[in-house]
């Protein structure tokens, strides 16, 4: 067993799927600074997907400082590091509009959206 | 060693029948090669010729650097063949077919063997004329992962296995992985099967190669567009070659762009759809781009 979940859904990279289930696990506490993660042998038989795979998923996440790689360890959560302005304006700006025109074409009022998104944010 | 397997101009006839036509293939080591196609597209075909099964009437295979025709034992013991119509000694026990099997590899790791036979759950006294299909099938791959070979060949290894025999031979293939040396080779006529697994997939069709590409790649060139105009039947432009599955009904445009690039896509809708709005860019499984792939093929082969 992995000590975080990951749930496939088909038509999504498995690559972007594992990252963001990471991202979620570390958000809702699954995961903490200093966990050990899983090696690249453990996490491919788990979730049988591809080494592969799974080596770029390992290198994406220490590129972004999710990880760290500890020799003779293996890899880590690493402390959280405030994120770049970039990251946090590609969210605010490009992300948030995906969803206000999503919503808008679904004709979701504000404050259903506004509702949810509280919801979610004290569920994280 | 660069490629595993490298088959150059490979063509088999069979009388007046050409089962494989001028294939050029190269399978990079430390990959898991999914080879795809319809059944009757010339797998078996392909890798009976590969595994010097069968002998190509022109072109020729070369397996771990050495010509398909000169395989001796020292190359064989490096790989590990399972087929779904192995000829296997059906009076033995799993016991006495593990033992045979045992003495042609020097190699061989008993430890190994133990845990394959422990996690794949086989009765070792009963013969394997008593065993169903599944527990066939896992037999053949303890006998072909137990000596450590650096290339697994499976030649439709799934086909009539229950969902849970199949997710206990996917975890028994990733075995292999933890060699120093690896590389899987696998067909397929089911790409649900192999999604997961696969980082480079090649498709066959009609003894044809159609497509061997990264997975990674064709999901970043495949992408299933879909957006909103107003223009008649009349004024339609003529759509570009890449633009396949093309369709329009109503206001509403749909289409897979087969070599999608961004700005690049957007930028030539808008120019052959001037008053496009509402562009949309989603993804594809590996399922839908096979399914795309195939259906043009069929339509080329018209």
């Amino acid at each position: 067993m992995l000590n975080f979940s990951v749930t496939f859904k088909s038509g999504i990279p498995i690559y972007e799927q594992v990252i963001y289930a990471v991202k979620k696990a570390l958000v809702s506490g699954q995961l903490k600074a200093g966990d050990p993660f899983p090696s690249v042998r453990e996490l491919s038989k788990e979730l049988r997907i591809n080494p592969n795979t799974v080596q770029k998923i390992i290198a994406n996440l220490v590129q972004e400082k999710i990880l760290e790689t500890r020799p003779g360890i293996g890899s880590i959560i690493s402390k959280r590091t405030p994120a770049t302005l970039e990251k946090k304006q590609n969210l605010l700006d490009t992300e948030i509009e995906h969803l206000v025109v999503e919503a808008k074409q679904l004709s979701i009022k504000k404050s259903e959206i506004w509702e949810a998104l509280q919801k979610h944010w004290e569920k994280g | 060693m660069e490629n595993a397997i490298e088959i150059r101009n490979l063509t088999k006839r069979f009388g007046k029948n050409t089962a494989v036509a001028n294939l050029d293939l190269s399978i990079p080591t430390g990959s898991i090669f999914a080879f795809l196609g319809p059944n009757g597209a010339g797998k078996t075909t392909t890798i009976k010729t590969v595994m010097n099964i069968m002998t190509p009437t022109s072109g020729s295979a070369k397996i771990l650097d050495v010509d398909s025709q000169k395989l001796s034992p020292k190359e064989l013991m490096q790989i590990g063949y399972v087929s779904e119509n192995h000829d296997l000694p059906l009076w033995m026990t799993v016991k006495q077919f593990l033992a045979y099997c045992k003495t042609m590899y020097p190699q061989w790791d008993d430890q190994f063997c133990q845990r394959l036979l422990k996690q794949f759950d086989l009765p070792l006294n009963k013969k394997l004329r008593d065993l169903s299909r599944g527990m066939k099938m896992k037999a053949v791959l303890v006998s072909s992962l137990a000596y450590h070979p650096k290339l697994l060949i499976l030649d439709e290894p799934f086909s009539g296995l229950d969902p849970l025999v199949r997710q206990e031979f996917i975890d028994g293939i990733l075995e292999i992985t933890g060699n120093r040396e690896w590389t899987i080779f696998i067909s397929s006529h089911d790409i649900d099967e192999v999604e997961r697994l696969a980082d480079w997939v090649g498709i066959i069709d009609k003894g044809h190669f159609k497509v061997a590409e990264k997975a990674e790649s064709l999901h970043q060139r495949f992408k299933k567009i879909e957006f909103t105009s107003d223009i008649t039947p009349a004024a339609m432009p003529t759509i570009p070659a890449e633009w396949l599955s093309f369709q329009h009904k109503g206001r509403a445009v749909c289409f897979i762009d087969s070599a999608y690039e961004e700005p690049a896509s957007k930028k030539k809708i808008c120019e052959l759809f001037p008053e496009a709005s509402n562009i949309t860019v989603s993804t594809l499984s590996l399922k839908e781009i096979f399914l795309t792939l195939s259906k043009q093929f069929k339509m080329m082969n018209l």
